[in-house]
């Protein structure tokens, strides 16, 4: 027993020891060799990080004259994050924010310095460059900033109505921001990298992926600064002589369809978004709010009937203040202009049993036949494109509706009416539109608000031309109808009008409906004219209306001086030549 | 304790007598004059020795340098300087081997006798200092003097030479005093005497265990010191049932031991549950780093410099959880490597014991052999997952320190020894027989003698 005891003993401890580390050895050859795979995959999930490289979304133009113009700015701002389980000295982290950041903390930020299991949490928002760089010095452990763009605006509220915003969540809303989101925004890249724990890249490893962003595109509006200012400002001024609470004007240029001015009253502040009460003052109303157009239609008839070769300007009709469709009367709002008149002095005088007569005779002479109200609709729905999406590159655009003949509803009484403008939805960009194509000779070119792009390097590259639809009607027919037009304008308002320059328009007041029956004592005033040097086609096609709750607002009295005070300012800043 | 303590200072006298103190010189026999005993040859040190230490050493020095550049980074960061730079650590350790060299030559050289002479002591002023520790720390709360962390105070501050584990010394002390009380009970033939060496043997071990498991919380050195009086008792010769139920009590204790104390409860509980425990703990999550450390590490390891899981992830990478780092940089080829030079140190420091003459020599042998084996296994069997975390270094390889110094220190002791050592495991009832012949015959071959048969 005794013998080789020391021996023994000392085999036994080996043999401990050894089994042991046998364990140890195959323990080790299961996790690092059978179980690898699963390691590494654990591993991965822990050091590898994912970062969003954000792609800076593109800036919006305006421009000024030819040259294109900051509208909408990126200003770099912070939002800071915390990561509690690095976070250690709570007290210093809460002090420096609220010393350098105080007014961009989330209320109550200390107790998401230390929410458990979390490696993520907002402590501030939209902290600027210089405070990031303040806090960046205090060197506080587990508190890391993610750059943002917000968006600002050198011009204020200009053009606020056509732009759009950004929501908190970086998406475009409303208006151009919204209708060319994809465009704006890029494309955000992705890190897939290695980190230490503190979230910082490491380069060890080929597991780092990146993908750099695409940052958006600049986009340069047709938008032109200046005369979107004046638009403004005749909005405004013809707001306070009117009373009127709705105001709206589009001004284009009808040789190419760009349009260089949208504006309403009421509008807002894109940087004070939150003080917006009203969400209709978003809206912008010229292309998103369909009305009945009234009196401006009377253009289209007439260029309809002239097209068609059913009448000339010196054509007449016997004018009895009245006319019978079908069951019902239709009445003028001018009365008097009895007897044998002329179809210029109708559209002079706005006369409705004129248009009803160019409808009639459209058709058999005595009656708005199938055939008469075909060709009305082929001509307003189909060549001038009432009633259609104009597929302007901005948000909420409505369709508004003409009737179709094939439909019940589109009878010879709604015809009747729609020659005057009744009866009918449509926008006022696609009216302002479809009266360019009129008087260009007959061209509808789709109306645009972007004129191009601008690249990193700022190279301003022109944007492709868009969709256009020649022979809308004849080039003598629109030149027969431009010269109309200027004469109904002539015949009572041209008083105003700088001298020298070819100048036309027509008023309109229609009345409203409420509970499905029109009222008279709540009218809406639009203007609908051109402007140009003489001899030419015009350069400019401006449309305003006026309306407001309860108030009776006159095309002629209320909407056509605002025309009026942009026309003559157009002539001045387009630099046009009078007639020697 | 004191009876004992006196009954032992007689023996450190008799031993005294032997001129055991003298510096003996290479292959020279020191003669017993007084009563026979064994006879002592001198000759050249195990070599191995220094070959697996070192080689250890430097490997530990190579993973200070791999992983250095990653942990100035987190530690620059988290306390916002550029104090660290990629080289801190592995200067500074080189400045613990150093250190480590110091202890290891100092105690090869200082005379055995010399040392057991003052074993009482060392213990003494070991309790001694692990008593100041708690005053200062844990009733004064002297945080200038004591390192205290969740109510465990194990270390000194010393200033700028860094902390002092006072437990360290103690299970030297213990260590030596305890292999000189066996060694003179065996001498005696009272070895399983429950009066005169169990009771007393356990009575030590159990105060020593009070200061470091109860008082400091230490679970980790306190089953340190278990195994280190354990693989001495084993060696001893001490009956198998006496051992048995010391094995019994021990296992007894140590589940008392975790069940009065909820962080070590919460310890069993992390590693029992392992991967789906629950809580997100700090011990959980040291070890699934560990394992993660471990496992994608594979085969060969991701190489020098490309260790992730030391940038942070995982805690005390340079210190406790060296041996995962190890695991992720070098692999399983890696990991394995470092296990087999302990084993081969370890066998040597068996194969020195077995062939020790003198009993006392012998336990101390093994009780380092049990010091770094059980600091080894427990380091080891935490980072893999076998077995709870119990916050011990992995001697030679782990980043500086108390421990360090010491453990160079107890194999400088045995490197001493190995002098001492037969080149044949000794037969304690047959050399005893034959000690009065003075014949070296009869005690094992001259070295190399059996190598001139090939």
């Amino acid at each position: 027993m005794q013998r080789h005891l020391t021996t023994k003993r000392a085999r036994f401890l080996a043999a401990v020891a050894l089994g042991l580390m046998a364990v140890f050895v195959v323990r080790l050859a299961y996790m690092q060799i059978i179980r690898h795979d699963y390691y590494v995959s654990q591993a991965d999930s822990e050091q590898i990080k994912q970062f969003v490289l954000h792609a800076q979304r593109g800036e919006i133009y305006a421009l000024d004259g030819s040259t294109p113009t900051k509208l909408v700015m990126n200003e770099t701002v912070y939002t800071v994050w915390a990561d509690p389980m690095v976070v250690t000295e709570v007290d210093k982290v809460v002090e420096v924010m609220n010393r350098v950041a105080g007014g961009n903390v989330r209320d109550n930020f200390r107790q998401y310095l230390t929410r458990q299991g979390s490696r993520y949490q907002v402590i501030a928002n939209k902290v600027s460059r210089k405070q990031a760089e303040l806090i960046k010095k205090e060197k506080l452990a587990g508190i890391g900033f993610d750059a943002v763009t917000q968006r600002v605006y050198p011009e204020g509220q200009l053009a606020s109505q056509v732009l759009g915003f950004v929501d908190a969540s970086g998406v475009g809303r409303y208006g151009f921001e919204q209708a060319n989101d994809k465009v704006l925004r890029g494309t955000d890249g992705v890190l897939k990298t290695v980190t230490d724990v503190r979230s910082v890249p490491l380069t060890i490893g080929n597991k780092n992926i990146k993908q750099p962003a695409r940052n958006g595109t600049n986009m340069v509006l047709t938008i032109d600064r200046n005369v979107q200012a004046k638009v403004e400002q005749a909005l405004r001024d013809g707001a306070r002589r009117t009373g009127a609470t709705h105001v709206s004007a589009v001004v284009m240029n009808p040789q190419n369809g760009r349009v260089m001015a949208m504006a309403n009253l009421p509008t807002y502040d894109p940087s004070q978004l939150a003080k917006v009460t009203d969400v209709s003052s978003l809206n912008n109303n010229t292309i998103t709010n369909p009305y009945e157009p009234g009196s401006d239609i009377k253009t289209f008839t007439v260029a309809t009937g002239i097209d068609k070769g059913v009448i000339t300007p010196q054509s007449t009709y016997n004018n009895t203040d009245k006319i019978k469709v079908d069951d019902i009367t239709i009445g003028n709002a001018s009365k008097g202009q009895t007897g044998n008149i002329t179809m210029q002095h109708a559209l002079n005088w706005s006369l409705n049993t004129g248009m009803v007569t160019v409808a009639q005779r459209l058709g058999n002479g005595r009656y708005i036949t199938r055939q008469a109200r075909d060709t009305m609709y082929e001509y307003f729905h189909d060549r001038f494109r009432l009633g259609q999406l104009t597929g302007i590159e901005l948000a909420g655009e409505a369709k508004g509706n003409i009737i179709s003949p094939t439909q019940q509803q589109g009878n010879a009484v709604r015809y009747s009416n729609m020659s005057f403008g009744q009866g009918m939805d449509v926008t006022m960009l696609q009216v302002s539109a479809g009266f360019s194509a009129m008087i260009n000779g007959g061209t509808y070119y789709a109306p645009t608000v972007i004129a191009g792009t601008i690249d990193g390097k700022g190279t301003f590259s022109r944007a492709a031309a868009k969709t256009k639809y020649t022979n809308i009607i004849k080039p003598q027919s629109s030149d027969t109808v431009r010269e109309m037009v200027h004469q109904a304008r002539t015949a009572f308002y041209a008083g105003n009008d700088t001298p020298g320059f070819y100048i036309g328009g027509k008023t309109g007041t229609s009345q409203t409906i409420e509970n499905g029956k029109y009222i008279y004592s709540q009218t809406v005033g639009t203007y609908l004219g051109f402007g140009g040097e003489v001899g030419k086609i015009p350069a400019y096609v401006i449309m305003v209306e006026v309306s407001g709750k309860g108030m009776a607002l006159q095309g002629g009295q209320d909407a056509l001086p605002i025309f009026t005070d942009i026309s003559n300012w157009m002539i001045n800043y387009l630099q046009l030549q009078p007639k020697g | 304790m004191a009876s004992a303590r006196r009954r032992s200072r007689s023996v450190q006298r008799s031993d005294a007598a032997t001129g055991l103190d003298q510096r003996p010189r290479r292959r020279q026999v020191a003669q017993t004059t007084k009563k026979p005993s064994l006879v002592r040859r001198l000759h050249r040190p195990d070599y191995q020795i220094i070959l697996w230490v070192g080689l250890l050493m430097l490997l530990g020095l190579i993973v200070m340098y791999a992983i250095g550049p990653q942990r100035a980074n987190v530690l620059n960061a988290t306390h916002h300087t550029t104090y660290y730079t990629d080289t801190y650590f592995a200067f500074k350790q080189t400045l613990s081997l150093g250190l480590a060299a110091v202890a290891f030559v100092g105690l090869s050289a200082l005379p055995f006798a010399w040392l057991q002479a003052r074993a009482g002591m060392i213990m003494t002023v070991g309790f001694g200092l692990c008593a100041l520790l708690f005053v200062m720390g844990n009733l004064l709360h002297v945080e200038a003097v004591a390192q205290c962390s969740l109510g465990a105070c194990r270390w000194f501050n010393i200033g700028p030479l860094g902390s002092f584990q006072p437990s360290e010394l103690l299970k030297f002390g213990m260590l030596l005093y305890i292999a000189l009380f066996i060694g003179a009970r065996a001498r005696q033939g009272v070895l399983d005497d429950y009066q005169q060496t169990v009771i007393p043997v356990v009575l030590m071990t159990l105060a020593a265990l009070f200061f470091v498991v109860v008082l400091q919380k230490d679970m980790g050195t306190g089953l340190a010191l278990s195994a280190i009086i354990a693989s001495m008792l084993v060696m001893s010769g001490m009956n198998k049932r006496i051992l048995a139920t010391m094995l019994l009590g021990g296992v007894v204790l140590i589940g008392i031991m975790i069940a009065i104390a909820p962080h070590r409860v919460e310890r069993v509980m992390t590693f029992l549950q392992g991967d789906d425990h629950v809580a997100i703990g700090d011990d959980s999550y040291h070890i699934r780093n560990a394992k993660i450390a471990l496992g994608s590490g594979g085969l060969f390891g991701l190489g020098i410099g490309n260790s992730i899981q030391a940038t942070g992830y995982l805690p005390e990478a340079i210190n406790d959880s060296v041996f995962a780092i190890i695991g992720e940089t070098f692999g399983f080829v890696g990991a394995v490597a470092v296990l087999v030079l302990f084993v081969l140190l370890l066998v040597r420091l068996l194969k020195i014991a077995e062939r020790l003459p003198d009993m006392t020599m012998r336990l101390v042998v093994v009780g380092v052999f049990g010091w770094l084996g059980s600091h080894v296994m427990l380091n080891v069997a935490s980072m893999i997952g076998v077995f709870p975390l119990t916050g011990i270094t992995l001697p030679l390889l782990s980043f500086g320190g108390t421990s360090m110094v010491f453990i160079a220190g107890a194999l400088g002791l045995v490197f001493q020894l190995s002098r001492y050592a037969a080149y044949q495991p000794i037969d304690e009832k047959e050399s005893s027989h034959h000690e009065i012949t003075s014949s070296r015959r009869w005690i094992g071959r001259a070295r190399y003698a059996s190598r001139r048969r090939h």
